[in-house]
């Protein structure tokens, strides 16, 4: 029975081919809307290391004079020098790394290449195990080469392509600024979605660009590199020259800790509030105890990296959707009531209410499958004009697997909740009445 | 009049009617915050930056492969070699630019006995005529000449930065409220012992921040003149009208040629700097414009679909009315005064979910509140829209001849 009610539905499509036209179109606008803005605020909000994301934690420490100080407020999303190598040798956690944006340039080996302006990262070798960075060639470099601050570099894979071609070229020297580092290792394609390893920088934001090298932060340190990203200073700013800034209190390094189990954020926040009260005490930091110490999904919601206007557009095409489904429940009321003749002969030979009720939601259904297939056809469209907007959209302007079925699903759904009603109504036709008009 | 026919007639029929006026008050719920976001995005993005002529501006910043020696001998040449080009009217190396989206922002105190702040501001610096570069309007005191210009090393003594200042007006306003003329008086960057001393020698009428945040933030700024002794230098130009795209190729060629050992970090035009400053803005209103539209479409649509409905079902009834004598226009005017009951339903009740939908959106993205005349257009529109789509069928129901009624079923 089920297939032939199908057919029938397919049948009657061409019935009142206006109305059902009306009807698909309706339907797959409002759904190629809600899903095309959802899939953009699905991509922006998801974890990008779903396994250990709540294991992994950046922390934050009051920095600040007492000048224009409020209790309470939020500290400062980046670390001090000074805090960060008190930090990285706190031993707290199973791993511990530091990392802040710098750019160079590049002389490339080949004569005809012009040198190139690249921006990349200065970190510690446990970056790469923390967050799981894939390696094409090579390795990261050693926790000695920290120790050592040695010229070692570990370049992308797109920077490496640039330079080299598609070959292997650990071992091989590069220049950048005045320095020769040593290639150790290059990276596979790694492209997390957000940046989250390093969300405050310089060179593109969340979800565009990318680091293209990365050197020890201690090498960086050691050529006196600034940082290319956010740094802010209290009061009169740093005592003069390279070595006044390090010292300094101004705030630039963004820090990570990995937790050897979910449990750990509870005793690294303990830990931090120790060191924070300690380093009050000294007087290194002149505000009062005021520490957090947020994972990675707390961290990207706290700096709301999934964008107010995204969300308002969710909000907005989802309306758009309530309404393209009221107005599908009215044509589908017209196009079933003018039909209570045939529903009045089919009772009187004896179907029953939910024969008929079966027969009308199926019919329904066609209508959302159909619209369904027009529906997603429109979301690509919509997320592709989406994707126009920056580099930055067009990475979240994506339809995964769980997006698509979602809009198959939710096409259904809205073509089946539209069809109640209608059907509703179609079943309370009285046979006796209908036959006696005719 | 015949309004008590056509109510009892609704309520006897009410799932239509109900569904036509739920969707009109949906609809108005959605497009008059739609449109209200529209318009404030619209006006935000074209605020202006208090550059003259923004088509003639673009900035181009290098940099050195390797330290260079003389560092302020090269910005020197560089500008030189940059004046010399055809079509350059004026340019000033100048840290920063409005819209740039990257900048030096700095805490103003007007005393340094102060415990908190007297202002935030967006700190320009330039050695170079940058006020006349950009176009800004001096309403008061005097622009920099090349005596005021301090030779710094930024990097090494970040506690001299410059004597002299030009403000905007909004910042001359903001740190002297009771209207005294911002000229002569002296303001501090920073409390410390060492913080650096500024007299105000000018008031620009207008000059955003490079992030041109919303309202007064937005607005206040300061130049101070000093040359840096840096090799990263951001050049600012002023170019002949319609020059300049070709201007900044010249530009990029004469500053970065082969030997000169230097790199190009970036170069854009004024329009695109603004076009990126605002990027989310426009996209958010071409969205909204979008749906809005589209809103529109369907609703009216629906009314269509509806009111074809209804005239198909009565057109017996209609036949019996004409043949009874009702007129043509009487026939109108029943279910153009329908849909208006139907559209004022629905219309009340979308008022009410417009502000509802409003105060969601104030609570939860902090947008600004709808303002009553706002809304009272959106249901015009609205009104205007059901009357309108009503007005076909309606037509046609007229049309029905009066023999209908003599024809069975």
């Amino acid at each position: 029975m089920f297939r032939y009610y199908l057919n029938l539905g397919f049948r009657s499509l061409r019935r009142n081919p206006v109305l059902t036209i009306l009807m698909v179109i309706t339907l797959s606008v409002g759904v190629a809307a809600s899903m095309s803005t959802y899939t953009v605020l699905h991509m922006m909000s998801g974890d990008p290391i779903p396994h250990k994301s709540d294991r992994l934690f950046v922390p934050q420490l009051d920095t600040g004079g007492m000048v224009g100080y409020t209790a309470g407020e939020e500290p400062d999303d980046q670390l001090s020098y000074p805090d960060t190598q008190r930090l990285l040798a706190s031993g707290q956690g199973i791993r511990r790394t530091a990392i802040y944006g710098i750019n160079d340039a590049i002389t490339p080996e080949r004569a005809d290449m012009a040198p190139l302006l690249a921006n990349g990262g200065a970190t510690t070798a446990d970056f790469f195990a923390m967050f799981e960075v894939p390696f094409r060639y090579g390795n990261p470099w050693h926790a000695d080469d920290d120790a050592r601050k040695a010229d070692v570099i570990v370049l992308s894979r797109a920077t490496s392509e640039k330079l080299f071609g598609d070959v292997d070229p650990t071992g091989k020297d590069l220049t950048m600024g005045e320095t020769s580092y040593r290639i150790v290792g290059v990276l596979g394609d790694w492209q997390p979605l957000p940046r989250y390893y390093r969300i405050i920088n310089g060179n593109g934001g969340a979800f565009a660009g990318s680091d293209e090298f990365f050197i020890p932060f201690s090498t960086a340190v050691r050529h006196e590199k600034r940082n290319s990203g956010n740094n802010n200073c209290n009061g009169d700013g740093p005592e003069p020259g390279y070595a006044g800034w390090i010292a300094s209190d101004c705030t630039w390094i963004q820090f990570w800790f990995e937790g050897a189990s979910v449990g750990e954020q509870a005793s690294i926040k303990a830990w931090l509030d120790d060191y924070a009260s300690e380093q009050h005490r000294l007087g290194w930091l002149k505000r009062p105890v005021n520490t957090r110490l947020r994972n990675t999904m707390q961290w990207l919601e706290h700096l709301e990296v999934v964008g107010r206007d995204s969300r308002i557009q969710v909000w907005l095409a989802f309306g758009f959707l309530l309404v393209c489904l009221v107005n599908t429940v009215g044509l589908l009321l017209a196009k079933f009531s003018a039909r209570a003749g045939e529903v009045g002969v089919r009772r009187a030979l004896g179907a029953t209410r939910s024969a008929i009720f079966q027969q009308y939601l199926i019919e329904a259904s066609v209508i959302g499958l159909v619209g369904a297939a027009l529906g997603l056809a429109l979301s690509f469209a919509g997320l592709w004009l989406i994707g126009q907007q920056s580099g930055a959209m067009a990475a979240v302007a994506k339809m995964d697997w769980a997006m698509l079925l979602a809009t198959l699903l939710l096409s259904l759904c809205a073509s089946v909740l539209a069809g109640f009603l209608p059907t509703w109504r179609a079943c309370q036709v009285r046979p006796a009445l209908q036959l006696k008009a005719q | 009049m015949e309004i008590r026919p056509i109510v009892s007639a609704l309520l006897r029929n009410k799932t239509g009617a109900l569904l036509i006026a739920a969707q009109i008050a949906l609809t108005l719920a959605i497009v008059s915050n739609a449109a209200y976001i529209i318009r404030d995005r619209v006006a935000v993005s074209s605020r202006p930056s208090g550059i003259d002529d923004e088509s003639r501006i673009f900035r181009i910043a290098v940099d050195s492969i390797d330290k260079p020696g003389d560092a302020i001998a090269l910005q020197k040449q560089e500008e030189q070699r940059l004046a010399a080009l055809p079509g350059v009217e004026s340019l000033a190396n100048a840290n920063q630019i409005p819209l740039g989206q990257s900048g030096w922002n700095m805490v103003l105190f007007l005393d340094k006995s102060q415990t908190s702040s007297s202002s935030s501001m967006a700190f320009y610096f330039t050695p170079g005529p940058l006020v006349k570069t950009l176009g800004l309007k001096v309403i008061e005191g005097r622009d920099f000449t090349a005596a005021d210009v301090d030779i710094i090393n930024v990097r090494e003594n970040e506690h001299r930065l410059g004597h002299v200042a030009i403000v905007s007006q909004a910042l001359a306003k903001k740190l002297f409220p009771d209207g005294q003329s911002a000229v002569g008086k002296h303001v501090f960057v920073g409390n410390g012992a060492d913080a650096p001393e500024y007299e105000i020698v000018g008031v620009v009428e207008r000059l955003q921040s490079p992030w041109a945040q919303h309202g007064e933030a937005g607005e206040l700024s300061l130049i101070t003149a000093i040359r840096p002794i840096q090799s990263y230098v951001n050049y600012v130009v002023r170019t002949e009208p319609g020059q300049v795209e070709r201007v900044m190729r010249d530009a990029e060629a004469a500053l970065t040629g082969a030997g000169s050992g230097r790199l190009l970090i970036e170069k854009n035009t004024l329009p695109d700097i603004r076009q990126q400053r605002y990027r989310t803005d426009h996209a958010m209103v071409w969205m909204l414009v979008t749906v809005t539209v589209l809103l529109l479409l369907v609703t009216a649509s629906g009314i269509v679909g509806m009111a074809t409905l209804w005239v198909n079902q009565r057109r017996k009834q209609i036949g019996v009315r004409r043949a009874l004598g009702a007129r043509r226009a009487d026939i109108l005017r029943y279910f153009v005064t329908e849909n208006a009951l139907i559209s004022s339903f629905g219309i009340a009740a979308g008022t009410l979910l417009a502000l509802a939908l409003n105060q969601l959106l104030v609570s939860q993205f902090e947008l600004p509140r709808l303002p009553l005349p706002h809304l009272l257009v959106g249901m015009a529109v609205l009104w205007a829209l059901g009357i309108g789509a009503v007005y076909g069928p309606a037509r046609r129901a007229a049309s029905v001849a009066p023999a209908t009624a003599t024809r069975s079923a």
